[in-house]
């Protein structure tokens, strides 16, 4: 009888470690409480709700023409990234389960593990995550079958109401984004963050140097030449040099497209990186870091990027996400007070278009509970829930125009900061992401770090991209 | 009735029950390790054949039963833009010179401590030399990072204080170089290491014998004490070299390969291709013929050296 105990115990233990083991990372709702708390698989309720009970947004703020209950009972399985978007909505979540009578499970992991377990989901079919975090490989994602467009969703009446939802007020480069990047004409997600190409510069070094913000790039070679010159710790600018396609053409995409030029001029046989506008640009980056730059800019990275202006030894980051404006004026920058921001310069003849990036949030064809993953999608993405992320939490991504043009959030994160960003968005052109963004991307990455190594000149180097990224989409 | 039909029973299993016990005594060893053979078999062989069968299939999928077989496609794709020969050529570049240096510079510190006549000392010196080796490849990396920028380092800081010389832009102008001098740094404590107690075990009247005859240091060293020393040399060699060919976070974290491909090691290439490029199929090939170059030198190696003495 002891014996027959015992086995039952170590058994009921195994199981308990096994599947422990296996929810590992799995969180439910919005309170972050591990779902093998409860150990029958019930998980937790995942209340994140006030001591009153009531949710932190009020109910009405969702008084649309659709039926919130209609999936009660169920449950969704979300695959996200570290992100902060996850930490700001996370409070949020009772909201939504009290909305729609849908539990919410979190599976969150670190950007690369997240990338794989996404790609194994989606392409063996699994269908575990009901909604996922998409980057980059979205069109590569589409053509392979694996996303689900959503517009059937939106035109169903019982799940979306458009008077609500307000889609215009998602910045048109959000959007634009979300359909594929143009490749797509159907919606392949929902835009959940976007962060924005702006200028940040030194305001003490501008004072006594007597400079005036540069709004064209042969302004800003002065004044970055002025610090370099006059300055005997400080360089005149920094940016991104690293390899990557998130790396340094994510900046130089910005200046290449403000030169008229476009990536795939003719998609696919002319990649346009051969074209006198990317070469022009390619030029006017290498030559500006390499003469008023750090030595080694080839190898700086943004977080490099981000340090040495935080440490003082720098005059302006040419163009970087808008986002690194919390670090460059928090407590860890020994110039909080003396940075500045501005939106990137643009050619005197050209047109400001700066480059802008967005997280969306995507839907498998495998997924069970899609109805139900769009249902969630549209909650996190609506004004209501937008706003109120924005104004409880440090958040300052959002897609949509209405929060920054708030009071309350422009307060929050300064009048400045708040109407660079709004008017870079308004005039953000983002990249494209063909389904090989990710293999010529990085090649096309390297020759531009070749260049700026001193390796070859900027159009040998754009011309080698052109020809590998043609070659790629010849196979 | 019944007894008789159970003696019959007893009787028919007796001699099956004994052949199974004769074949569990004839083979006792076998079974012995048998549950070793097959662990070793499924982490080792299984992997190997399933990266043989990714790198035969379309790309990009991991959706195994509805791949499509494309023969050697992926390993032409591989040695052509995939930059295959580029990273194997930077890879042997990197192994033979980080090898022979911290082969030179762990032998060469292991008899400066070997020398030392105070215990104190030695032992001093003996920490001193392996805490290199004590820092995780990430955190080299990261570390490296920063000493070497050139705005913030205080590697370019300390080099044009104290010396009339500007330093370089470590990881764009001198980017290879300074990957072998920093897996130098890292590793030599190892050969230190292993070296030193290669030397401990020289027999002191062999070295006291050379010396009466009149050999001076450095043909003792050449003709007495490296002789000795030759199985330790050897496996101490063999195994740095494989771990060098397996080099993979300090580069990553410190050029991700760049600047352009300058320090593209296959271990490298092989990630970029796979996470990056989402190529398995490209990838994998790669991870193939780079497993079979590596396992050739190796043989190649021990074919030329020899084991004698090594584990006997």
């Amino acid at each position: 009888m002891t014996k027959e105990i015992d086995r039952r115990t170590l058994i009921k233990t195994a199981t308990g470690v096994a599947a422990g083991t296996a929810l590992a990372g799995c969180t439910r709702g919005g309170g972050g409480e591990t779902a093998t708390d409860s150990g029958d698989g019930s998980g937790s309720d995942g209340s994140g709700s006030s001591s009153s009970g009531e949710p932190p947004i009020p109910l009405s703020e969702y008084d649309a023409d659709i039926d919130w209950a209609q999936f009660e009972g169920s449950q969704i399985n979300i695959g996200a990234v570290q992100h902060p978007w996850v930490e700001a909505i996370k409070p949020a979540i009772p909201t939504f389960e009290e909305l729609t009578g849908i539990d919410v499970v979190w599976n969150i992991l670190p950007e690369n593990q997240f990338r794989t377990k996404r790609q194994t989901d989606v392409s063996t079919g699994a269908g575990q995550f009901d909604v996922f975090f998409m980057d980059q490989v979205v069109n590569q994602y589409r053509e392979e079958g694996w996303l689900q467009a959503l517009d059937p969703y939106f035109n169903d009446s019982s799940l979306y109401d458009e008077d609500w939802y307000q889609p215009t007020d998602l910045f048109e480069a959000s959007r634009w984004q979300a359909h594929g990047g143009g490749f797509s004409e159907n919606w392949t997600g929902l835009p959940i963050t976007v962060e924005v190409q702006t200028q940040f510069y030194r305001t003490d070094l501008y004072e006594k140097h007597g400079l005036e913000v540069a709004e064209t790039l042969e302004g800003f070679v002065e004044n970055a030449q002025a610090i370099h010159e006059n300055e005997s710790d400080v360089v005149g600018t920094v940016g991104r040099g690293q390899k990557g396609y998130g790396m340094n053409i994510y900046v130089l995409n910005t200046f290449l497209r403000q030169n008229g030029a476009e990536l795939w001029s003719e998609f696919p046989s002319d990649s346009g990186l051969d074209s006198q506008g990317v070469i022009d640009a390619a030029e006017w980056y290498t030559s500006l870091l390499r003469d008023f730059g750090p030595q080694g800019a080839s190898t700086q990275s943004w977080s490099d990027v981000l340090s040495t202006m935080q440490e003082g030894r720098a005059g302006h980051i040419v163009a970087d996400a808008n986002l690194f404006w919390p670090g460059l004026t928090g407590s860890d920058s020994s110039v909080a007070d003396n940075v500045g921001i501005a939106k990137v310069p643009s050619p005197s003849d050209g047109q400001f278009s700066p480059n802008a990036y967005n997280w969306q949030i995507s839907t498998s064809k495998n997924a069970q509970n899609s109805e139900q993953g769009f249902l969630f999608m549209l909650w996190a993405t609506s004004e209501p829930t937008n706003t109120w992320m924005h104004l409880n939490n440090e958040a300052a991504f959002s897609v949509r125009q209405s929060v920054w043009e708030n009071d309350e959030f422009r307060s929050r994160v300064g009048e400045d900061f708040a109407q660079v960003t709004l008017e870079s968005l308004q005039a953000a052109a983002p990249d494209p992401f063909d389904r090989k963004y990710p293999e010529w991307g990085q090649r096309y990455s390297e020759e531009l770090q070749r260049a700026l190594a001193g390796q070859k000149s900027a159009e040998a180097a754009m011309t080698t991209a052109a020809g590998i990224s043609e070659d790629i989409y010849s196979e | 009735m019944n007894t008789q039909t159970q003696t019959e029973t007893v009787n028919k299993d007796q001699p099956s029950f004994a052949r199974l016990r004769n074949l569990w005594n004839d083979y006792l060893p076998y079974w012995f390790i048998a549950p070793m053979v097959l662990v070793m078999v499924m982490i080792t062989f299984f992997p190997g054949a399933y990266d043989l069968y990714l790198s035969l299939i379309e790309e990009p999928t991991v959706n195994i039963l509805n791949a499509e077989f494309v023969g050697l496609s992926n390993y032409e794709t591989a040695f052509t833009r995939g930059g295959a020969i580029h990273s194997f050529v930077i890879t042997i570049t990197v192994v033979a010179s980080a090898l022979l240096l911290e082969s030179f510079l762990g032998f060469f510190l292991a008899a400066l401590v070997a020398g030392v006549e105070s215990s104190r000392a030695k032992s001093f010196y003996r920490v001193l030399f392996i805490v290199p080796m004590a820092v995780a490849p990430v955190s080299l990396a990261t570390i490296g990072r920063i000493m070497l920028n050139s705005e913030i380092g205080v590697i370019p800081y300390l080099i044009e204080t104290v010396t009339p010389f500007a330093a370089p832009a470590f990881l764009s102008e001198i980017p290879l170089l300074t990957v072998i001098l920093l897996d130098t740094w890292n590793w030599t404590p190892f050969m230190f290491i292993i070296f030193y107690a290669g030397l401990s075990s020289v027999p002191g009247t062999l070295i006291e014998a050379s010396r009466v005859d009149g050999a001076p240091l450095w043909r003792r060293y050449v003709h007495v004490i490296i002789p000795y020393m030759k199985p330790v040399v050897f496996v101490a060699v063999l195994i740095r070299m494989i771990d060098l060919f397996r080099t993979f976070g300090v580069v990553y974290g410190l050029t991700q390969g760049g600047p352009g491909t300058a320090t593209q090691l296959v271990s490298i290439n092989i990630y970029e291709q796979m996470f990056i490029n989402n190529s398995p199929g490209v990838a994998t090939a790669i991870a193939v013929v780079y497993l079979v170059f590596v396992i050739a030198i190796a043989n190649i190696v021990i074919a030329k050296v020899g084991f004698e003495g090594v584990w006997d």
